[in-house]
Parts: C-alpha cells; sequence; structure tokens
C-alpha cells in the first residue's frame, strides 16, 4: 500500500528543538536532517509552524509523534489523526513514527509512554489500530520500542516477537531505539544483544540513541546526556547486523547548546561510516 | 485483567492523592524485579508523569511561580494535574483551567492578584501557538453596501483574549519577566487594568486598553453587529477608535449578518 518515502535519509540527524530554531536558520548547520516531534506543530498555526516551514525549506524531516496512544482501550483520536494528516501533507516527511505504548485511557492523557503487556489481546488489539493509522495516513508507520520501567505479569511473550508479529500482521516498520533497549534490558533483566539480533532486521528504517539517568535500582530514559558507552557498544553491534541505518540523537531536558547535539551526530556519523552495506 | 481495566486501574492509581497502596488491583499486575517491588515500579511512572506534567505548567506560569517561589507552585500544580485532566495530546493544551483553579485554591488566597496573572499568562501562551490573522485593510469597509453596513460583524483576531482585572497585573506581569530592572514595590491598590493579548505577525502583544477601547472590543468579541456598536451616545467616539483598532490588528476582519 503504501507509497515510498518522499525524501530520502541517511546519516545521522538531529531532534529539531524550539531553543534551536534561531541558530539554525541563521547559521544552517551542516545538519543529515531533523527529526520533528509532531504534537508541537499539530496546533492550527502559531510561531512553532512558522519556523518548521522556514527549516524545512532546507532540510529533510521525519515527523516522530507520542500522542497516536496505538496500545491504549479507548478509541483512536481522529482530530489527532486529522491534524496529523494535514502536517504529513504540508511537510512531506520521510518517516512518521509513534511508540509501542499507550498514553492516554479513558480520554485522559499522561503525555509518557506507558508500556503494554505483550498477550495476544493486546497484539490483535495494537494491529487492528496500526492498520487503521495507516490506512487513514495513506503511508506505513515506524514502530518504536519503548524505555520500559515495569512489564506486566501477563505478558506471554517478549517484545521483539511482540514487534515481529505485529510487523507480519500490519506490514508497518520499525524504528529501534537502542537507548531503550539497553535502559529496558538492564530494567526487566534480559539480554540487549538477543532483542537486537532478534528485531526483523529488513524493517528497520530508523534508529534512535539519546543518554538515560542511572536512578536507584534502574535506569530511567531522560533524553538528558550524551549517549552512555554501553549503548555505543550495543548501537555498534546493532549497525553491524543491520547495515548504514539513519540515526538520530534525541535530547529533550537539559537541551544544550547545539554544537553539542552536533558533536553527538558526528560520533554517530563515524560509527555509520565504518559500517559497510547497502544504504537504505 | 482485561488490557482497559488494567489501563484505567492504572491511571488511577497514577493519579491517586495518596500513590500505589496494598488494596490496589493493579499492583498484582506488574512483575517485581531483583531490585524493586511492583510499586516501585509504578511509583516511577507516577513521579514520571507528574513531573511532565508540572513542568508544562512551569513553563506556561513561570510569574507565577516566580510570584509563590518554586515549592510552593509544584505543590499547587501537584494538586492541578491530579484534578484536571489533559484531554489532549498536544500537552501546549493542557493547563487551560489553571486560572480558575488557583482562584479557589485556598493556600493561595493571599495573593488575591494571582489568578488574574495565571489567566495573564495562558493568554499570552495561547497567543503564541495560536493561528495567524492576515492584517485587515480599512477599505474593505467601502465595498460593503450602504444598506449592509449596519449588520457589520467585526472579528478579533484568533490570537486575541481581552483580560480585566481589579490588580495592576500588566505591572506586576512585566515586573517579573527575565531581565526586568528591578522597580521597587508595586501597590496592589494602586487600581485595575483592561488589558489585550494579541500577536501581531509574529510579534506577541500586550497592550493596555482605555474604558472606550474595552467597550468597543468587548461587544465586537460578544459578536454585535455595527449597528449596535455605533448606537447611541459614545457612536462618534467609537468610530473615531477603527482606524487605530485596524492599524493594530486587534480587528482581523468582518462578515455581514444575514438579515432577520
Amino acid at each position: 500500500m503504501p507509497q515510498s518515502p518522499n525524501e530520502a535519509i541517511s546519516g545521522a540527524g538531529i531532534g529539531l528543538r524550539s531553543c534551536h530554531y534561531q541558530e539554525i536558520l541563521q547559521t544552517r548547520p551542516a545538519v543529515s536532517w531533523f527529526e520533528v516531534l509532531s504534537e508541537n506543530y499539530i496546533a492550527d498555526g502559531g510561531m512553532p509552524l512558522h519556523h518548521l516551514e522556514q527549516i524545512r525549506a532546507s532540510y529533510p524531516v521525519t515527523l516522530h509523534g507520542v500522542g497516536m496512544s496505538l496500545g491504549s482501550s479507548d478509541p483512536l483520536n481522529f482530530d489527532y489523526l486529522r491534524r496529523l494528516r494535514a502536517l504529513v501533507d504540508q511537510f512531506e516527511p520521510t518517516y512518521v513514527s509513534d511508540h509501542l505504548a499507550w498514553v492516554s485511557i479513558g480520554g485522559r492523557y499522561l503525555h509518557d509512554l506507558i508500556p503494554l503487556p505483550y498477550t495476544d489481546e493486546t497484539l490483535a488489539h495494537v494491529a487492528d489500530r496500526v492498520a487503521r493509522v495507516q490506512d487513514f495516513l495513506k503511508r506505513r508507520l515506524l514502530i518504536e520500542n519503548p524505555a520500559a520501567y515495569l512489564s506486566f505479569q501477563c505478558s506471554a511473550m517478549p517484545e521483539w516477537d511482540f514487534l515481529t508479529r505485529l510487523v507480519e500482521l500490519t506490514d508497518c516498520e520499525l524504528l529501534l531505539d537502542v537507548n531503550n533497549v539497553h535502559v529496558s534490558a538492564v530494567n526487566a533483566g534480559f539480554d540487549a544483544a538477543q532483542y537486537i539480533h532478534a528485531v526483523p532486521r529488513e524493517r528497520v528504517k530508523e534508529i534512535h540513541l539519546a543518554g538515560y539517568e542511572v536512578e536507584q535500582g534502574y535506569l530511567f530514559d531522560t533524553h538528558g546526556y550524551r549517549v552512555h558507552p554501553p549503548v555505543w557498544a550495543l548501537y555498534r553491534e546493532t549497525l553491524r547486523l543491520l547495515g548504514p541505518i539513519p540515526t538520530l540523537i534525541e535530547w529533550d531536558t537539559d537541551i544544550p547548546s547545539l554544537s553539542v547535539l552536533m558533536d553527538e551526530a558526528q560520533k554517530a556519523q563515524a560509527c555509520i561510516d565504518r559500517v559497510q552495506g547497502p544504504v537504505r | 485483567m482485561k488490557l482497559a481495566e488494567l489501563q484505567a486501574a492504572f491511571c488511577e492509581a497514577v493519579f491517586s492523592d495518596t500513590g500505589p497502596g496494598r488494596g490496589d488491583g493493579i499492583l498484582a499486575e506488574i512483575a517485581a524485579t531483583e531490585t524493586l517491588s511492583a510499586a516501585d515500579h509504578l511509583t516511577i511512572y507516577r513521579n514520571s508523569i507528574h513531573g511532565k506534567l508540572i513542568r508544562a505548567l512551569r513553563e506556561i506560569y513561570p510569574v507565577c511561580r516566580r510570584l509563590v517561589g518554586d515549592g510552593f507552585f509544584t505543590a499547587m500544580a501537584t494538586v492541578f494535574v491530579r484534578r484536571y485532566p489533559s484531554q489532549s495530546p498536544n500537552l501546549g493544551d493542557f493547563g487551560q483551567d489553571f486560572a480558575t483553579f488557583v482562584s479557589g485554591f485556598e493556600p493561595a488566597s493571599g495573593l488575591a492578584y494571582l489568578p488574574d496573572i495565571a489567566a495573564l499568562e495562558w493568554a499570552w501562551h495561547r497567543a503564541f501557538n495560536a493561528a495567524g490573522d492576515e492584517p485587515m485593510e480599512l477599505q474593505a469597509l467601502d465595498a460593503v453596501s450602504e444598506g449592509a453596513r449596519g449588520r457589520i460583524v467585526f472579528r478579533l483576531p484568533v490570537s486575541a483574549t481581552l483580560l480585566a482585572s481589579a490588580f495592576p497585573t500588566h505591572t506586576i506581569w512585566e515586573a517579573n519577566q527575565d531581565g526586568a530592572p528591578d522597580c521597587g514595590m508595586i501597590d496592589i491598590d494602586q487600581g485595575g487594568i483592561r488589558l489585550i493579548v494579541w500577536r501581531q505577525g509574529f510579534e506577541l502583544r500586550i497592550e493596555p486598553l482605555d474604558d472606550l477601547e474595552w467597550e468597543f472590543l468587548r461587544a465586537v468579541d460578544a459578536g454585535r453587529p455595527l449597528a449596535e456598536l455605533f448606537d447611541g451616545s459614545a457612536a462618534q467616539d467609537r468610530v473615531s477608535l477603527l482606524p487605530g483598532c485596524v492599524a493594530r490588528g486587534w480587528l482581523a476582519g468582518f462578515s455581514i449578518q444575514e438579515n432577520g
């Protein structure tokens, strides 16, 4: 069904944040692409859209969301989806992604990505919703693995099996967050390398990298630090297996200067450059 | 537990006043790990969700936060996020009812002007994110036939909010902006103010209104047609307001009311 992406992206990109608008527009830094948080631009207008229009004129973008609530028992929010479709039509992102998670219930939004119990019931539910959203947007979604701080007793399969079956049922693609794999693996006590080896490789179109925080007894995914060494190691292993996948540096709290983000992106780019394989 | 029940129970535990307790059915659904109990795992989400919502309020209401201090603001915001569900996937839509909430929040009742400051900060936030309006041309009115003029209904910009306060909210707000010069004590009994907050092109604006401007813009906001706007003793004064209102972008366009 879905059409091919509007514009290919490659190499390392950076998450677009409002505090960098002016610097980006004034200096036009050499960044391969920007990832845009969909929810920040679904208003009817306003300053954020005005800045994005100017930035889009010079850079490819991807749209990344946290509001689709694909795992929720609520009905799909078609007001949100219509606004997202309008954004897609206007900005022609290379990819549109959201998470394997739920963020709302009973009409109340939690604004945090809550993991799902990985059961057959959940799989049928999520697959139905992913398929309906893809039909509505007339394109494939990239589904991202969340960072998890809990798992449910009734889960009957590991997350990588759930994602594999979701891909089979819906023809969706994947956004592999390597930092999230590491965080979830440490928190739940599974083997991160096993996860990386098990995901359907040809479906991974994008990778995310970010920095976590070490808390008492668990890792917390704040997106507020440089990428940590174990995540770089897991990332290099991921690239070895999957090839030179476009990779995004995410930073959401205590956002540093653009130069720090570009420095992290250059490290990712160096890893990508060392990998042999077909560029996808 | 079915998925819907599990999610409802999870949400309830996240926003409860006391946090997850032994009686909560949701805890039996969550796997304990070597380092953390089921309640610990749930508390991570509880803290993270509260934290995100409170951070959103801190960003929208920096002057309120400065006026009451960080600790007080966080305590007040914590009560708010539990009682007022966010109903939009866009976190920027959250916090609209904060002024109403603050006006009924007993511990803040000593700062009578605080709800009005909150209303001003929301208007500012809203103007930033509202759709833009093309500037209206005064000459466009010439095209309206004589017989239809009385039925002209003006429209305020989408970004505009009209605010009235019994306190000098504008002065308090300005004095508490980052980098504002120290203006000494503000006499909160100096009298009230009427304000319009709007966005002119790509610039956020806030301006005091005199009585005539206020009455006029309130009537426009209420959808009253030109015949009623310019009726009575103040008619001539109000006609003279038009060019200034159009020039500042306070009027964003007009339509012609249907007959009858």
